[in-house]
């Protein structure tokens, strides 16, 4: 399957529109993680978690396509000058209509049981599920040694990331939930 | 240390190297390079634009030279600082005559074993590595360690992260030449930015395990403005109508006399198998030597091709289309996110209906590949606060790489038009409408009706 079949499986999958680039990032990582599968997608780990060129520039092309609509929402001006603003996008009626052909595929059905194992796991959002990606990240790298919490953070340090206990908690509980960790 | 050898250059003023690097410029294999062009036949259209491989790779070493040394300060780093620079001076060494318009044919004709767990790299970079590994000049000047550290800096595979992206990423010292270079040379202003500004303000920046290529929010707009330089050359130049149409003759050219005219020393010119023997070979030709090889292949396709070009009698753009041409969804996918199976039937049914001879007609999708890294993911630096990113911190970023991202389909043939405006309009209608039938034709086929084999059945 193409990245752009991908994308547009993954989109229709999430209810037909996904809030924001770094959640359709992270919930198309973690789809191809449960799939053992990477659609051409190549994710590469970075301080900031997993981010796949080719997700970013293929949400372009659909977008340019008329496939997919893309609204931004700017959530004011922080102290030091940044601007916050969430990029979304969802299906137009040619992408749905595009998605109509691709519904019967095996591959869309796969597609769409991972999403929806990730959004029965609690439906987690951009940030839960940067956290959780980062978590993933440093559990796979001990190639399934296992690890406490403390250790983890402590591990998360090495990389400039300060994740609050709770917070690894909780991606560490939605990793065991699509059964991608254990918290044992 | 440099020994104040200088070269001097149209873009940078002195470029310095020290006697070592003097040898390995020296090389046969590196002045290989002063043959071929940097933009293939783009000075059919920009005349100025007949620079080469051989000052491109001067002037990104020397960019190199200029990033390493802003951004490595330690001495354990001076060894590494060296070969950044040589990694650069040599990554173009495996393009062959015609560069980037002929690499699909080197692509199409090599053997796939050379992609083993490589896929994703282009041709030319494999041949590139080859010919450093194996090349006995090379090997003379450099030690077994020096030419497989190189080998993995290019391919990303030793060394620092930031040092592999000063080689090859989306501000390589590659790009940052090329596009000062090619602006300079082609005579068009679009390719400016402040080069020495960039080079200040990129930091290295710790990403985990690993040291990556930042730029300090100080350099935020040196940065768009490379950006811009970046969108406005490939509007304007790389995508020049013409200079697509030069680099599609240039490949079907190839082609036809790989496949129709089964010329075999050019099979094996463009068939890459990852023997010594082939790069030994290799690296004697260059755009001349092709050039006057194939315009001595007598009645030949590939010749009548290369006349073409020679003579100027350039094919016409007959269709340029984009995504609004196609309301009708499916097509819309099928044209510009499908295969690329449909060209060939495309083409051949074109020729026939219009009565074009069926080499001569090209379809091309001019679009920019959505896996290339670009500058988005750059973290940008603040004094205070944690990093960001470009994508974020850009208000241009988005809306450059969007435009860079637009495709659009191409239908070239020798037309030949006369200076009837209102004909040629006419004409041109024609050939769109046409095309476009056999497009949605191909992209949604008709079921058989049992009517329609009946008859054929009776035939």
């Amino acid at each position: 399957m193409k990245p752009t079949d991908f994308l547009l499986c993954l989109i229709d999958a999430s209810g037909g529109a996904i809030p924001g680039r770094t959640l359709l990032q992270k919930r198309a990582f973690f789809v191809t993680e449960l799939l053992g599968e990477d659609f051409g997608l190549k994710f590469d780990a970075h301080y900031y978690g997993p981010f796949s060129s080719t997700v970013e520039g293929t949400t372009t092309q659909l977008k340019n396509l008329g496939f997919l609509q893309e609204s931004n929402t700017g959530f004011g001006i922080l102290s030091d000058g940044f601007e916050v603003r969430r990029y979304d996008y969802a299906l137009t009626e040619d992408g749905k209509f595009l998605v109509g052909r691709l519904r019967e595929t095996p591959e869309y059905k796969r597609i769409s049981d991972a999403t929806h194992r990730i959004l029965a796991a609690g439906d987690p959002n951009y940030m839960e599920l940067s956290i959780a990606a980062k978590a993933y990240f440093i559990l796979k790298k001990k190639e399934g040694k296992g690890m406490s919490v403390a250790e983890l953070i402590k591990e998360a340090e090495k990389y400039s990331w300060n994740i609050p206990p709770q917070s690894v908690k909780r991606a560490v509980a939605f990793l065991a939930s699509i059964d991608l960790a254990s918290e044992n | 240390m440099l020994d104040n050898l200088e070269i001097r250059d149209p873009i940078h003023g002195f470029i310095y190297r020290d006697s070592h690097e003097r040898e390995i410029i020296d090389t046969k294999v590196f002045q290989r390079l002063r043959s071929l062009h940097q933009l293939a036949l783009a000075y059919l259209v920009y005349p100025g634009a007949t620079h080469t491989r051989f000052d491109h790779s001067l002037g990104a070493f020397h960019i190199a030279g200029g990033l390493v040394h802003a951004l490595t300060q330690s001495d354990s780093d001076k060894s590494d600082r060296r070969l950044v620079r040589l990694a650069v001076l040599l990554h173009d060494l495996g393009h062959g005559p015609f560069g980037h318009a002929a690499e699909p044919i080197l692509k199409k004709h090599s053997s796939p074993t050379v992609f083993a767990g490589r896929e994703e790299s282009k041709i030319h970079e494999l041949i590139s590595e080859k010919i450093i590994l194996e090349n006995e000049e090379l090997k003379r000047h450099l030690s077994d360690t020096e030419r497989e550290k190189i080998v993995g800096l290019l391919a990303g595979t030793f060394g620092d992260t930031y040092l592999h992206e000063i080689v090859s990423g989306p501000i390589d010292a590659d790009k940052q030449d090329y596009l000062l270079r090619d602006s300079h040379f082609t005579g068009v202003k679009y390719g400016i930015y402040d080069q020495e500004r960039l080079r200040n303000t990129l930091r290295v920046h710790q990403d985990g395990e690993e040291r990556v290529l930042a730029i300090s929010i100080d350099g935020l707009h040196t940065l768009e403005q490379f950006v811009l330089a970046k969108y406005y050359m490939t509007t304007q130049v790389y995508r020049h109508r013409i200079r697509l149409i030069t680099d599609q003759m240039i490949a079907r050219a190839i082609s036809l006399g790989i496949e129709e005219d089964k010329i075999g020393w050019l099979r094996s010119l463009y068939s890459y198998d990852g023997t010594n023997e082939f790069v030994k070979e290799y690296v004697t030709w260059g755009d001349d030597r092709l050039m006057s090889e194939i315009l001595h292949q007598e009645g030949s396709l590939v010749k009548e091709m290369f006349d073409r070009l020679w003579e100027r009698r350039l094919f016409k753009c007959i269709l340029d289309v984009n995504e609004n041409d196609f309301p009708e969804p499916s097509t819309r996918a099928f044209v510009f996110a499908g295969s690329k199976e449909f060209y060939k039937p495309l083409q051949e049914r074109v020729a026939k209906k219009f009565g074009f001879n069926r080499h001569h007609v090209i379809a091309y999708r001019v679009d920019f590949e959505p896996a290339t890294k670009t500058e988005s993911q750059v973290p940008v630096l603040h004094k205070h606060t944690k990093p960001t990113l470009f994508n974020d911190e850009s208000a241009l970023f988005k809306s450059a790489d969007q435009k860079i991202r637009e495709q659009h389909f191409h239908l070239y043939a020798p037309v030949e038009t006369n200076d009837d405006e209102k004909q040629k309009r006419r004409k041109m209608r024609e050939y769109r409408d046409g095309i476009v039938e056999i497009i949605q034709d191909l992209a949604n086929p008709q079921p058989l009706q049992f009517g329609a084999e009946a008859k054929h059945e009776t035939n």
